[in-house]
């Protein structure tokens, strides 16, 4: 008989079969796990077992999310079709069954439109697992503010205080001091037309009024600006591993530049009568949907929050709270069609439990 | 199999760890406003000084207590 084998490596854990007809192989990845126990609940065998998630989120317990039994998992991979953030994949053959059209997996998805966005950095800001990388080109900024400046090294002595008053660190001095050869204060001056904003303080400042310039800006407007000079380009990436579709990113872009899909629907409740306030549901959260909102300005509140625009609905909060004041209830599961009806009745009763 | 536990040494006998955990005060209302338990059902209590596991089957491993104890003498291991 062919027996499973258990890798442990770290915090991840691996359990294998391999069979002359097939390899059979489901990777656990502790970090990507957020210890919402839907695949202890979901496991036909009983071989999953959630860990205690409070102490190793807020103590750091050093352990597992998640324990396998090797000895009672058949490798059938339920658990994994379930899992909000992909932290358990069952491979036949090296290939994932997330892969296989056979297998049901949930539809959930989250991205950025590059052609939207405009790369203000809300949504890298506000995502709770730092799974959002936004990166930007910024405009030159010589080509937004044009102007002429010049200065008359004859007329200027040397007195530095452009120097010091250049708001845009633009102008340079060569400070001599005097020698007996060379009995004079005479510096070189330099102007770095990059970094000048033709803000002319410089100009009012010059005691000697040594310095031209004029800002184009001023005189004329905007109408030798090239528009696409202003524009601020870039990319967005999305850390599929990371991302646990929450909807923060979406909910925060000011151009609704990001969609998110979740794979379920539910509610969330909390019994404030019940409520101690002890925060382990604000820890365990992988979303940031709970929070105990200041009563008054600077006063932390006791009195919990949730905003359920961010919840996924994957019932940690309601497993780690020590005095059960949460109920969340799933009312739509949603995942690709299966012919299995042991799979699609297994997925359909995460509706009635959390 | 994560355990709560107590290092009588280190502790100070201040009830931090007391008045935080929420299943105390589920218990016994008047601990988590900062009173003397009126019961022995609760998880832990200060007596004589020392801070004393009356009823840690009780606990739930959220890791409340060891966040608020100044000096690690309350923990989960």
């Amino acid at each position: 008989m062919v027996t499973n084998t258990k890798e442990v490596k770290g915090k991840d854990i691996c359990v294998q079969r391999v069979s002359p007809e097939e390899k059979r192989e489901l990777a656990y990845k502790d970090d990507v796990c957020v210890g919402c126990g839907i695949c202890a609940k979901i496991c036909p065998t009983e071989a999953i077992e959630l860990g205690e998630i409070g102490a190793i989120e807020r103590t750091g317990v050093d352990e597992s999310k998640i324990s396998i039994d090797e000895t009672k998992c058949v490798l059938c991979g339920m658990c994994s079709s379930p899992c909000p953030v992909d932290a358990l994949d069952l491979k036949l053959d090296e290939k994932s069954i997330k892969d296989m059209a056979e297998y049901p997996k949930l539809i959930k998805s989250a991205e950025i439109s590059d052609d939207l966005c405009i790369y203000c950095k809300a949504c890298e800001t506000a995502c709770p697992r730092d799974a959002i990388t936004i990166a930007r080109i910024l405009p030159e900024r010589s080509k937004l503010v044009t102007g002429e400046i010049e200065i008359d090294k004859d007329t200027c002595i040397s007195c530095g205080i452009c120097e010091e008053m250049c708001p845009a660190d633009a102008i340079e001095m060569e400070h001599h001091e005097p020698t007996s050869s060379d009995p004079t204060v005479s510096s070189d001056i330099k102007v770095d037309k990059e970094k000048c904003v033709y803000c002319l303080i410089c100009r009012k400042s010059c005691p000697v009024d040594a310095i031209k310039a004029v800002c184009r800006s001023c005189s004329y407007g905007d109408y030798d600006l090239n528009p696409e000079d202003t524009e601020t380009t870039g990319s967005s990436f999305i850390d599929e591993e990371a991302c646990v579709n929450c909807g923060w990113c979406q909910e925060i872009c000011p151009v609704d530049a990001a969609k998110v899909e979740k794979a379920f629907e539910g509610e969330l409740t909390i019994n404030q009568d019940k409520c101690e306030a002890c925060g382990t549901c604000v820890d365990i959260c992988p979303c940031n949907v709970l929070s105990f909102p200041e009563e008054e300005f600077g006063v932390q509140g006791d009195k919990l929050q949730a905003d359920e625009r961010f919840c996924i609905y994957c019932g940690a909060c309601e497993n780690a709270c020590p005095v059960e004041a949460i109920d969340v209830k799933r009312t739509a599961v949603k995942h690709t069609p299966t012919k299995s009806k042991s799979w699609e009745k297994q997925l359909s009763e995460l509706k009635t439990q959390t | 199999m994560v355990e709560l536990k107590v290092d009588q040494d280190k502790c100070l006998g201040c009830g931090n760890c007391v008045v935080a955990c929420p299943v105390n005060g589920s218990i016994s209302p008047e601990v988590a406003s900062g009173h003397g338990s009126k019961t022995e059902e609760t998880i832990m209590m200060v007596e004589n000084g020392l801070i004393k596991l009356f009823n840690p089957d009780k606990c739930t491993k959220c890791g409340t207590c060891p966040l608020f104890c100044p000096t690690d003498a309350i923990f989960l291991e």
